[in-house]
C-alpha cells in the first residue's frame, strides 16, 4: 500500500491564512487579565487596567487578600495563613477537610524544618492526630508527615520530599483554589487551555497536512515545515 | 536528637481553651485582649472537631455568646469604639458559626443558649463584614437537623425570607435559601412559599454566585419534592427555560454543583412524569451521578444515594444504568477501598437497587466478584453498612438461577448472615432476616449446612421475638427453609421450632406472622403422604389453630393460606379428609353461615380459588367416603352455590368449580 503524501503548507502561504484570522484586542486584553487575576499579580492587574481599560472579573481587594495567604504559605508561616484565610471567609476551612489537613500538615513540615523537634512532636499529638482519627482517609499521608520524625538526617530519609519548597507551594496552590472556589471564581486561568488546545490541534494536523508548526510556545515562532 | 536551641513560646501554650475561655469570662480583662482571646478561640476551632468538643465542654459557648451579646446591645452608643465593637461581632459571630457548622453538640450549644436571635440581629448591620459573619453563621445553624423550625405561614416570617432572598448581599440570599431548604417540609409550606412568588426568585439566583446556585437547587428541591402542582408550575417558569437552566447546571464545572441539579431533576421527574423522560436526559444523569463517584469529598459519598432514587423501582432506568457500566463503575470504587462507611452504604444500596429487578445485573455482578465486598461488609463496623450488604445479598439472590446452582448456599454466604441474626441493631437483624429468607429458598434437598449452622436456632429464637418485624420476618425465612425440604430436614426444623411454638404463631396477634406460620405449615405437610401427620401431632393441635384462624380472622391472606392448608390436608387420605371436614363444619350445628360458603362468596379471587380447591379434594371419587361428605356439603348448600359458579369471572375458580361438578357426576346428583 502506498501512502499518499502529506500536503505541504509553505510558511508564506501559512502566514497568509493565519492574517485572514480576525482575533479580537478586547478578547486578549481579557485573557491577559484573567492570568494576572487568577494568578495573583494584583499591581500588575492594577496596572493593566490602568493602561488597558481592560475590567477584571473580580475585585481587585480580594486578590490582595488572597494573594498574603499564598505568600505566607509558601514563606512557611502557615499559622499566619490559617489566620488570614479565616479572616477572609471562616467557612473555607471548617468545610475542607482535605485542605485543613494540609495546612496541618505543612505547619508541622516547617517545625521539623526548623530543629522544633519537641514542638514538632507535641503538635503531632494534639493538632494532626486527631486528624487521622476524625477521618481514616488522611492516615497514610499522616503516617508519612510523622515518619519525618524518626530521622536524624531529615533532608536525605525516604519521606525527605516533604520538605522541599515544592510541597509548600502544592499546599499554597491548594489553598489559592479553594479561596477562588468560595469566590465562584475560576481556579484555572484560561491562558493554559487555549496551549493546550493548540497543542492538541496541531497534533490533529500533523497527521493530514505539513506546515509551520509552533514548536515554543514562549516565542509562538513559526518553524519551517519538513518537506 | 536537636541541640538546645532558644525557642520562642508556641501560641499554643500561652491560649490552653482553659486560659481562653477564662479570659472571655473575666470582668477585668481589657476589651482588646478579649478580641483576641476571640479570633484565637476561633481560629483554634475552625476545622478542627476535636478542639471544637474539647471548648464545648468547658462551656465556651455560653461565653462567646456573652460577649456577642454585650457588643450587639452597645451598638448605637456611637464612639471610635465602632471598629472595634464591629471586630467584636465578627470574630464571636464568626466562633459560634464553627462551632455549630457540622456539629450536632455545637448546634444545640448554640440554640440553648440563645444566640440564635442575636445572630438575627447582626444581618441588618451596617457593616457588610458583619452581615456577612451573622448570615454565615445563620446558615451553617440551619444546616443541621436541629435548627428551629421556620414558621412559612406568619406574615412577618414571610416578609421577611423574602427581603432576605431579594438581598444584595450572597451570604443573605443563600441564608433565606438554606431556610428554605431546611425547614420546608409539607405540602401546605411548598404551596404558601409557592404562592409568594419564591420559585422564580430562587430560579434567578441560579444564574447568581457558586453559593447563591447551589442553595437555591437544594431550596428547590425541597420546595418541588413529591409536589406536583409545584413542579409543574417550576417547569413551567420562563416558558421552561428554568428547567433547561437546571438541566444545564448538570454540566456545571463544580461538582456539587451537578449533583444538587441532578436530585433536583430527578426529584421533578419522580413527581411529575411526562417531564425529563427524553432518553438524552436520562442517559445525561445516569453519566452524570457515575462520574461524580470519582469526588473524593461529601459529594462522592452522596452521589451513590442520589443515583438510587434515579433507579429504585424503575426498571428501564437499572437497564440503561446497566448499559452505561454502572456495575463496573460500582465495582471500580469498592476497590479502591477505605473511605467512609457512608460511601460503601451507598454503594452496596446503588448495587442493590440495580440488582433489584434486572437478571442481567445480577449476573454481571457475580461475574466480576463485587459479591466478596458484600461479605467483608457484612462486618463492617457500621450498622448502616452491614444492612446495606444485608440488603445487597436479599436482591442478588433472587437469580433463580444462581439460587438453583447452590452459588449462595455456602459457608462463606451463610456464616456471616447468620451471625447477623445476633446483631446489636434491630435494622440490621431484620435486613438479615430478609437475605437469609431468599437465600435458603435453595431447591437443593438437603439445607443441611443451614440447620447445622444454628441458624434454625437463631430463627426460631427470633421468631419469639417482641417486635413484629423480627417475628414475621424470621418465620417467613422459616417458611422458605421449608421449602422443598427432605423429611429429615423438616423433623429437624421442627423439633427446634416446636408444635406449640407453631401453633401460637399461627395464633399471633399479627396478621402478617399468621400468614407466614399459616405458609409454613403448608410448606410443611407438602411433599410426602406422611407429611400431612404433622398437623396431628398433639392432639391435632396445628389443626385446630388452623381451623380457629380461619374463624376469626379478616386478613385476605391469612384466610388464603389457612384455605391452602387444609386443602393440602385434604389431599390425603380418608382421615385425613374427615378431620377437614370437621374443622370446616363444627358440629356445634349453630344457624351461622360456615367458613366454607362464607369464603365462596368472597370477593377475592384468592380465596374463591383456595376454597373450591378444597372441595375438590374432599369429593375426589375414589376416596371411599366421598359419597359422605358429598351429601354433607349438600346440606350445607355448598352444592348449589358451587352450581351459581360455573361462570365465575376468574379462570382459575370457574375450572375448578367444573371439575368438582364433574367429580359429582359420578356420584349421581339426585337433586338437579
Amino acid at each position: 500500500m502506498q501512502t499518499t503524501s502529506k500536503k505541504v503548507i509553505t510558511r508564506d502561504e501559512w502566514e497568509k491564512r493565519l492574517s485572514d484570522v480576525k482575533v479580537r484586542k478586547q478578547d486578549m486584553n481579557k485573557l491577559v487579565m484573567n492570568f494576572l487575576v487568577t494568578e495573583g499579580y494584583v499591581e500588575a492587574a492594577e496596572k493593566f487596567r490602568m493602561e488597558s481599560g481592560t475590567e477584571p472579573e473580580i475585585d481587585l481587594a480580594t486578590i490582595t487578600d488572597r494573594m498574603a495567604v499564598k505568600k505566607a504559605v509558601q514563606s512557611g508561616n502557615v499559622e499566619d495563613a490559617i489566620e488570614k484565610v479565616n479572616d477572609l471567609n471562616p467557612e473555607i476551612l471548617d468545610t475542607n477537610p482535605q485542605l485543613f489537613f494540609h495546612l496541618q500538615q505543612q505547619r508541622l513540615i516547617e517545625l521539623i524544618r526548623n530543629g522544633k523537634v519537641e514542638e514538632a512532636l507535641e503538635f503531632a499529638q494534639e493538632e494532626l492526630a486527631p486528624r487521622g482519627e476524625e477521618n481514616r482517609g488522611f492516615l497514610e499521608e499522616l503516617e508519612r508527615t510523622v515518619a519525618l520524625l524518626a530521622f536524624e538526617d531529615v533532608n536525605n530519609c525516604p519521606v525527605g520530599d516533604l520538605l522541599d519548597i515544592s510541597q509548600r507551594l502544592k499546599t499554597a496552590s491548594e489553598v489559592n483554589a479553594a479561596i477562588l472556589t468560595s469566590q465562584s471564581h475560576e481556579k484555572d486561568p484560561k491562558l493554559p487551555t487555549l496551549l493546550k488546545l493548540l497543542t492538541w490541534v496541531q497534533n490533529q494536523l500533523d497527521e493530514k497536512v505539513s506546515y509551520p508548526r509552533i514548536n515554543d510556545f514562549s516565542t509562538a515562532m513559526l518553524e519551517d515545515p519538513a518537506v | 536528637s536537636s541541640p538546645n536551641m532558644p525557642t520562642s513560646a508556641p501560641s499554643n501554650h500561652s491560649s490552653r481553651p482553659e486560659d481562653l475561655i477564662g479570659k472571655l469570662n473575666s470582668a477585668i480583662t481589657p476589651y482588646e485582649a478579649k478580641l483576641k482571646a476571640l479570633r484565637d478561640l476561633k481560629n483554634q476551632i475552625i476545622g478542627n472537631r476535636t478542639k471544637k468538643l474539647a471548648f464545648l465542654k468547658l462551656g465556651a459557648v455560653p461565653s462567646v455568646a456573652a460577649i456577642l451579646s454585650d457588643a450587639a446591645a452597645a451598638e448605637g452608643s456611637g464612639g471610635d469604639a465602632w471598629e472595634l465593637h464591629d471586630s467584636v461581632l465578627i470574630q464571636s459571630a464568626a466562633a459560634i458559626g464553627s462551632f455549630a457548622c457540622g456539629l450536632d453538640a455545637g448546634v444545640k450549644a448554640v440554640l440553648d443558649v440563645g444566640a440564635f436571635p442575636l445572630l438575627l440581629s447582626l444581618i441588618s448591620h451596617a457593616n457588610d463584614k458583619v452581615v456577612d459573619a451573622g448570615a454565615r453563621s445563620l446558615k451553617l445553624i440551619y444546616q443541621s437537623k436541629l435548627a428551629p423550625k421556620y414558621d412559612f405561614f406568619q406574615e412577618k416570617n414571610m416578609e421577611f425570607l423574602l427581603s432576605l432572598l431579594n438581598s444584595e448581599n450572597e451570604n443573605v440570599t443563600g441564608l433565606g435559601a438554606s431556610i428554605i431548604a431546611h425547614s420546608c417540609q409539607t405540602t401546605a409550606e411548598q404551596q404558601s412559599l409557592s404562592e409568594v412568588g419564591v420559585i422564580k426568585k430562587l430560579v434567578s439566583l441560579l444564574g447568581g454566585s457558586l453559593l447563591q446556585r447551589d442553595a437555591s437547587l437544594e431550596s428547590l428541591s425541597a420546595i418541588i419534592r413529591d409536589n406536583q402542582e409545584v413542579a409543574s408550575k417550576f417547569v413551567g417558569t420562563d416558558n421552561g427555560k428554568a428547567l433547561n437552566v437546571m438541566i444545564e447546571l448538570t454540566k456545571d464545572k463544580y461538582s456539587r454543583t451537578r449533583l444538587l441539579a441532578c436530585m433536583c431533576l430527578i426529584s421533578i421527574r419522580n413527581t411529575v412524569s411526562p417531564y425529563l423522560q427524553d432518553l438524552g436526559i436520562k442517559n445525561n444523569l445516569v453519566i452524570t451521578l457515575l462520574d461524580l463517584l470519582d469526588d473524593p469529598g461529601q459529594v462522592g459519598d452522596e452521589s451513590p444515594f442520589v443515583f438510587s432514587s434515579l433507579i429504585t423501582e424503575k426498571e428501564d432506568m437499572q437497564k440503561l444504568a446497566f448499559d452505561a457500566n454502572a456495575v463496573e463503575r460500582m465495582l471500580e470504587h469498592l476497590k479502591k477501598g477505605s473511605f467512609h462507611g457512608k460511601r460503601l452504604q451507598g454503594i452496596l444500596l446503588a448495587l442493590a437497587d440495580l440488582c433489584s429487578k434486572l437478571e442481567c445485573c445480577r449476573d454481571r455482578v457475580l461475574h466480576l466478584k463485587v459479591f466478596d465486598f458484600a461479605i467483608d461488609a457484612l462486618a463492617h463496623d457500621s450498622a448502616e453498612v452491614r444492612t446495606a450488604a444485608c440488603i445487597f445479598l436479599k436482591n442478588i439472590s433472587r437469580s433463580v438461577k444462581n439460587l438453583s446452582a447452590g452459588y449462595f448456599m455456602n459457608e462463606t454466604v451463610i456464616l456471616p448472615l447468620v451471625q447477623l441474626l445476633c446483631d446489636s441493631c434491630t435494622s440490621v437483624q431484620i435486613s438479615a432476616l430478609r437475605a437469609i429468607s431468599n437465600v435458603v429458598v435453595d431447591f437443593k434437598p438437603h439445607k443441611s449446612l443451614f440447620t447445622q449452622s444454628e441458624g434454625v436456632k437463631h430463627l426460631v429464637l427470633l421468631s419469639k421475638s417482641m417486635e413484629s418485624a423480627i417475628r414475621i420476618n424470621a418465620v417467613c425465612a422459616l417458611k422458605n427453609l421449608m421449602f422443598l425440604a427432605n423429611n429429615r430436614c423438616k423433623e429437624e426444623i421442627l423439633l427446634e421450632l416446636t408444635t406449640s411454638t407453631l401453633a401460637s404463631l399461627i395464633s399471633d396477634p399479627e396478621a402478617a406472622v399468621q400468614e407466614q406460620a399459616l405458609a409454613f405449615v403448608r410448606n410443611l405437610i407438602s411433599g410426602t403422604l406422611n407429611s400431612i401427620e404433622y398437623v396431628f401431632g398433639e392432639d391435632d393441635l396445628l389443626l385446630h389453630a388452623i381451623g380457629r384462624q380461619l374463624r376469626s380472622s379478616y386478613a385476605y391472606e391469612v384466610l388464603i393460606q389457612g384455605m391452602y392448608t387444609l386443602s393440602n390436608v385434604a389431599s390425603g387420605n380418608e382421615f385425613h379428609k374427615e378431620a377437614v371436614m370437621n374443622q370446616l363444619f363444627p358440629s356445634a350445628g349453630n344457624e351461622t353461615e360456615s367458613i366454607l360458603a362464607k369464603f365462596l362468596q368472597s370477593t377475592d379471587n384468592r380465596l374463591r380459588t383456595a376454597a373450591v380447591w378444597t372441595i375438590v379434594n374432599l369429593t375426589f371419587p375414589s376416596s371411599p367416603g366421598a359419597c359422605g361428605r358429598v351429601s354433607e356439603l349438600q346440606n350445607a348448600g355448598i352444592i348449589s352455590m358451587l352450581k351459581n359458579m360455573t361462570n365465575d369471572p376468574c379462570l382459575d375458580v370457574k375450572l375448578r368449580v367444573r371439575m368438582v361438578l364433574g367429580q359429582l357426576l359420578i356420584f349421581g346428583d339426585a337433586s338437579t
